[in-house]
């Protein structure tokens, strides 16, 4: 059979709407998922930072962990196993039908898929995010903190308002890039079910086998996501002060 | 044997080697076979790329930065998903699973090989190049004889991480069912049903022992000054 | 030694220029067989610049550079190679390259670009190991090699190409004081030896002793040409009378 492109099969009808679903629940996952990891980010790194060795290693052992092991296998376990050990009352409240909860597509926010892929990409991407912002710190130069302590600024003190500032500066574009990841990381919620691009995508090419076409959408659709994000982002990047250039978006595609 | 564990011990040569008597590679030798595989492939392409950028000025650096930048702007799962049914699509015939996921993690590897080449040789002093030209070494003997050597060097902890980057991608081969480590795990929970905490932290402890094993060679590797402090 | 009419490097209206800022604004200047040149001149002066064009690690902006009598201008790819194979290039920050031993920095340039054989190429390289004074660093990597150690190295590797000229960009400064001494001696022995040398330096009373003739530069423009005595006796240029005054002051620091 030849090889030929027909858009029809993928831009109409119940594909359409499926394609539209799944960009809206990937947006959907997208920021519930950063809020998670954001928090969670602000958590970690105070913990990695802090005064007390028990709670440095408790952190760093724990960060490990979950850069070792595949995102995928995290989604599993947190789908699979850690849902079925919560308190039964409170799977069955999860399962139960939410019409409060649910957004514009029919997209349930109160599902174990939805759930499970916020929370897994939340812990998986705020391991990465404090890591990077933890090497922004420990680039600056020591005499930046020796300069503070010298001041009688105390640790919280001198993180706060001498190493944070210019260590978030420094590692700005990096940490775009983690929730640019993150983005594309919840192409593999497909695998738990939760029906977002990649999950629509592939439906369609099991449907009318317009495997090609589809892909392609669903591509262009991520690109397009991960520049909007990208440009979105770098609009709130603090202004450097240093008189060091400001460098590009680098891989703000 | 508690049950939980016996589940593991009845599944454990599954999960290790996949069905290896029957000719069937599967589970996490699998999972390391395609690594390796995809790894040399993309060391190679990925260090061609980065000379070829490196010599090349305007059109050609633009194409190979945008084709780089393109690969790592989509999800990994639909590189995989373009070779998967591209290449039978524009070649004809089927490729099996395993081989266009060897070729996708190349694929998207080879664009992260090739920026942190390049980075590797740009933090070379600038006098490095200067003084094998100013010896009447040429342009091309310059890179091999004088910057690669150091620059490559200098990368081998990066080059560690992103193979350990690799292991943990081939988990996505599930997508086109090759029988790796994170799709064999996830047969034996679907068809047990019973304990998939025990089976996914197995799972995940064989990926932590790889990976965990490799970051802390980086660390090794990296607490050696490699650069000397000859300026 | 100016007898000689055919200058082996000539300078001709030479200029030079990053993006729009002039660096070198129109310089002619000629050097005989085996004269010893010092240029000096304040920082930014343009003097490190103008070495650095005669084997085109910086380009041309205009006018031209001839070595031998023979235009360079236009040379590129192996001709600018075989160009800068006959001349040698001391740096100011040594650029030994960090994976080779001593004997490997001299021995991989004869190796490569003359074809020489390994061994060959090891007998010259421990050759002018002996002749800088560090016949038993041949094993040694930069890093293990104190910077007086490693520029000796540096001048050995330039030698290896058996050049006609060699250049030297502020040999001495960045080394500790007390490793001054011996760079400097090796490079007076070079001067004997009837190569042509143009040295850029802060060392002045080094330059008095092998200079035959002394450049001040300043702007770009060469303000002074002259014999050592006359330069350091009698400075004409008011800028370049300042730039002494401010070396030989008891306050001066050295390094730029």
């Amino acid at each position: 059979m030849g090889f030929s492109v027909d858009f029809a099969g993928v831009l109409s009808g119940a594909p359409l709407h499926w394609l539209l679903t799944g960009f809206l629940t990937t947006i959907v996952v997208t920021i519930a998922a950063s809020l998670v990891a954001s928090l969670l980010a602000v958590i970690l790194l105070g913990l990695r930072i802090s005064e007390s060795r028990a709670a440095r290693v408790g952190a760093a052992g724990l960060i490990e962990l979950f850069r070792n092991t595949p995102f995928l296998v995290q989604m599993m376990f947190w789908y699979f196993a850690a849902f079925g050990l919560l308190p039964t009352g409170i799977r069955d409240w999860i399962n139960a039908e939410h019409s409060w909860a649910t957004f514009p597509g029919n997209i349930p926010l109160v599902s174990p898929e939805f759930i499970a892929s916020t929370w897994g990409l939340g812990i998986f991407s705020a391991v990465f995010i404090a890591e990077e912002i933890r090497a922004g710190l420990l680039a600056l130069p020591k005499g930046q903190s020796e300069a503070a302590q010298s001041q009688g600024f105390g640790h919280w003190a001198s993180l706060r308002f001498i190493l944070l500032p210019q260590a978030l500066t420094n590692s700005f574009q990096s940490v775009v890039g983690q929730y640019l990841n993150l983005m594309k990381l919840s192409s593999l919620a497909t695998a738990i079910g939760l029906a977002e691009i990649t999950y629509q995508v592939r439906q369609i090419e099991s449907y009318n086998s317009h495997a090609i076409e589809a892909f392609a959408v669903g591509t262009s659709l991520y690109l397009l996501l991960g520049l909007a994000m990208g440009r979105l982002m770098l609009a709130f990047a603090p202004k450097r002060r240093d008189g060091r250039n400001e460098t590009g978006a680098g891989n703000a595609a | 044997m508690p049950p939980e564990l016996d589940i593991i011990w009845r599944n454990i040569d599954y999960l290790l080697w996949g069905r290896l008597a029957q000719g069937e590679l599967g589970g996490l030798l699998l999972s390391v076979v395609i690594a390796l595989a995809s790894g040399v492939l993309a060391l190679c392409v990925g260090i061609a790329l980065a000379i070829l950028a490196w010599f090349s000025t305007g059109p050609v650096r633009r194409v190979l930065f945008l084709w780089a930048d393109l690969i790592r702007g989509i999800p990994l799962i639909f590189v995989i998903f373009w070779v998967y049914f591209l290449v039978p699509a524009l070649f004809g015939g089927n490729i099996p699973g395993t081989v266009s996921v060897i070729l996708a993690l190349a694929w998207f590897t080879s664009a992260a090989v090739m920026y942190s080449t390049l980075s590797g040789l740009q933090a070379l002093s600038g006098g490095q190049r200067e003084a094998a030209l100013s010896t009447g070494l040429s342009e091309i003997q310059t890179l091999v004889w004088v910057l690669l050597p150091q620059a490559l060097i200098n990368l081998v902890p990066s080059y560690v991480s992103l193979f350990a980057s690799l292991i943990k991608d081939t988990s996505l081969a599930f997508i086109v069912n090759v029988p790796e480590l994170t799709m064999v795990a996830s047969q034996v929970n679907n068809r047990t049903q019973l304990y998939p905490t025990t089976i996914f932290l197995f799972t995940a402890a064989m990926y932590f022992v790889l990976c965990g094993g490799l970051s802390l060679l980086v660390r090794r590797l990296m607490r050696r000054p490699v650069t000397a402090s000859w300026d | 030694m100016t007898d000689s009419f055919s200058p082996v490097i000539e300078f001709r209206s030479v200029t030079k220029s990053y993006g729009t800022t002039p660096v070198i604004r129109g310089i002619d200047l000629s050097v005989a067989q085996g004269e010893v040149v010092v240029v000096c001149g304040p920082s930014g002066s343009g003097k490190s610049t103008l070495i650095r064009l005669v084997n085109r690690l910086e380009s041309l902006t205009s006018g031209d550079i001839l070595i031998d009598g023979h235009s360079t201008a236009s040379y590129r790819g192996a001709a600018l190679q075989r160009l800068r194979t006959g001349i040698g290039f001391v740096f100011q920050q040594f650029n030994l390259y960090g994976h080779l031993t001593a004997a490997e920095n001299i021995a991989l340039a004869p190796r490569k670009v003359l074809g020489l054989s390994a061994e060959e190429a090891l007998s010259r390289a421990r050759e002018l190991l002996k002749r800088v004074g560090l016949s038993d660093k041949e094993a040694s990597y930069p890093s293990q090699l104190s910077g007086g150690q490693q520029q000796r190295v540096a001048i050995a590797r330039a030698l290896a190409m058996q050049p006609k000229i060699l250049l030297f960009d502020e040999p001495t400064s960045a080394l500790d004081p007390e490793m001054i001494g011996e760079v400097l001696t090796v490079i007076r022995q070079l001067a004997e030896t009837g190569i042509t040398m143009l040295v850029v330096t802060h060392e002045m009373g080094f330059a008095r002793e092998i200079a035959d003739r002394v450049i001040f530069i300043d702007g770009g423009v060469i303000l002074e040409d002259a014999p050592p005595e006359q330069f350091f006796l009698a400075t004409r240029h008011p800028r370049a009378q300042r730039f002494l005054r401010q070396l030989l002051s008891p306050l001066h620091t050295t390094g730029d």
